[in-house]
């Protein structure tokens, strides 16, 4: 892989995961257990190398990021990206079955920056559903 | 006499105590019988706590218990990660791999990590005395010996580092993040953000769309007259990408095995 092409794969896995943090810690109950579904999801939706993914998580490049630079990156994203990003997000709001206000914000704040029509938002929504249940099998008996 | 690791968790659980201490006396002679013993010894801690957190459970296979005790936060990733970590080489050994002797001691190491752990959640309020794991002692090394151990260990070291990566670029966050510090930042800036919002009137996705779309099977989903097709088209995609990352990480595995029974070979014909 060129600097250029790994750069720009570590730019898409650094937006990914702060997406998916937000959402993951909106609702106030911060993710003790271990959430592969996240990293799993960047590997074979997002097409991520595993080092991609290990160099975004590095604390010198997420650290100092903000819920705003996510915003500003997914701004940029080629439009197939940003429904991805916005399908693995939602996936992330239905692990636990509900959703919290902020939850809900932040996924309207996505999907504005994205600029997704009512019916993309609806695709994209359908699409996490069928993911989360193959990823988290668990959320189909957390009844 | 009592193991000097493992002697302590008799007054705390007979049964895993035996266990850990026969695994202890195998690590050597037998390596295969030691990984054997762990993954009993791992499956008895984990019957015993999935009782006290989800008796609905406890019949359920040894992957399927950790998993749950994860979920419920009884168990925390370190501790998660060790369990797996003797399952897995565990079931290898079941399967008739040969181990080399490194392996095997790592795995009883983890053993050992996890019993202090274990004696304190299973009795609670108990002051569990763990001391230092101590190799238990072999017969004097030759030159020979000592130089395969140490082509065991670097294989040890380089199967954990590539695990650590693996496992590293799964999760959501960090192994060395402070998750609590970043979900509060993260918080506290969404809730600014959700402020103006609201202030400025910025709409909202339509959550009756989503509540609707997260209480319905998902047999229904994928029938469903308007969703239905891209429903099913998105599963086999997904399904198929899965597949894909999947295959890559068991071929991983595969080869950890591989490296490890090429080693246990050479060393046999050797000795």
């Amino acid at each position: 892989m060129t600097d250029a092409a790994m750069k720009s794969q570590v730019e898409l896995a650094t937006t990914w995961f702060l997406a998916a943090r937000t959402m993951a810690v909106a609702d106030g109950n911060v993710p003790k257990v271990k959430e592969a579904a996240a990293g799993l999801y960047a590997r074979a939706i997002l097409e991520l190398p595993e080092e991609v993914c290990v160099a975004a998580k590095n604390q010198q490049n997420i650290g100092s990021l903000r819920v705003e630079d996510c915003l500003a990156a997914v701004r940029t994203l080629p439009r197939p990206l940003g429904e991805k990003i916005m399908t693995g997000v939602m996936m992330i709001a239905y692990a636990n079955r509900e959703m919290h206000p902020l939850e809900v914000r932040w996924a309207s704040m996505l999907a504005s920056a994205i600029e997704l029509s009512e019916e993309d938002f609806q695709r994209c929504c359908v699409g996490a559903r069928v993911i989360a249940t193959m990823l988290n099998p668990s959320s189909e008996d957390a009844d | 006499m009592a193991s000097r690791n493992f002697g302590f968790m008799e007054r705390y659980d007979q049964r895993v105590s035996r266990l850990a201490d026969q695994a202890e006396r195998y690590v050597y002679t037998d390596p295969e019988s030691c990984l054997f013993k762990l993954r009993l010894m791992v499956e008895t801690m984990a019957r015993t706590l999935i009782e006290l957190q989800a008796p609905q459970l406890v019949d359920s296979d040894l992957s399927t218990m950790l998993r749950a005790l994860e979920r419920s936060q009884l168990l925390s990733r370190k501790h998660a990660d060790q369990m797996h970590a003797i399952r897995r080489d565990g079931n290898s050994a079941v399967h008739g791999d040969p181990t080399p002797s490194p392996t095997a001691m790592r795995r009883l190491h983890d053993a050992h990590r996890l019993s202090g752990w274990y004696c304190r959640t299973v009795k609670r309020g108990a002051k569990v005395e763990l001391h230092a794991f101590e190799p238990p002692p072999r017969a004097k090394d030759s030159l020979k010996n000592k130089a395969q151990w140490a082509k065991g260990e670097a294989l040890e070291t380089s199967i954990e580092e590539q695990r650590r990566r693996t496992r590293e670029a799964l999760l959501l966050f960090g192994e060395d993040e402070d998750i609590d510090a970043i979900a509060g930042t993260l918080i506290e800036e969404l809730r600014g953000w959700d402020d103006i919002a609201i202030a400025a009137g910025e709409p909202l996705i339509d959550a009756e769309f989503v509540a609707l779309v997260m209480a319905m099977d998902i047999e229904k989903l994928l029938e469903h007259p308007r969703f239905g097709v891209p429903s099913q088209e998105a599963h086999a995609q997904a399904e198929a990408q899965f597949d894909l990352v999947r295959g890559e990480l068991e071929a991983k595995e595969a080869a950890y095995r591989t490296q490890r029974r090429n080693l246990a070979q050479d060393q046999a014909e050797d000795a």
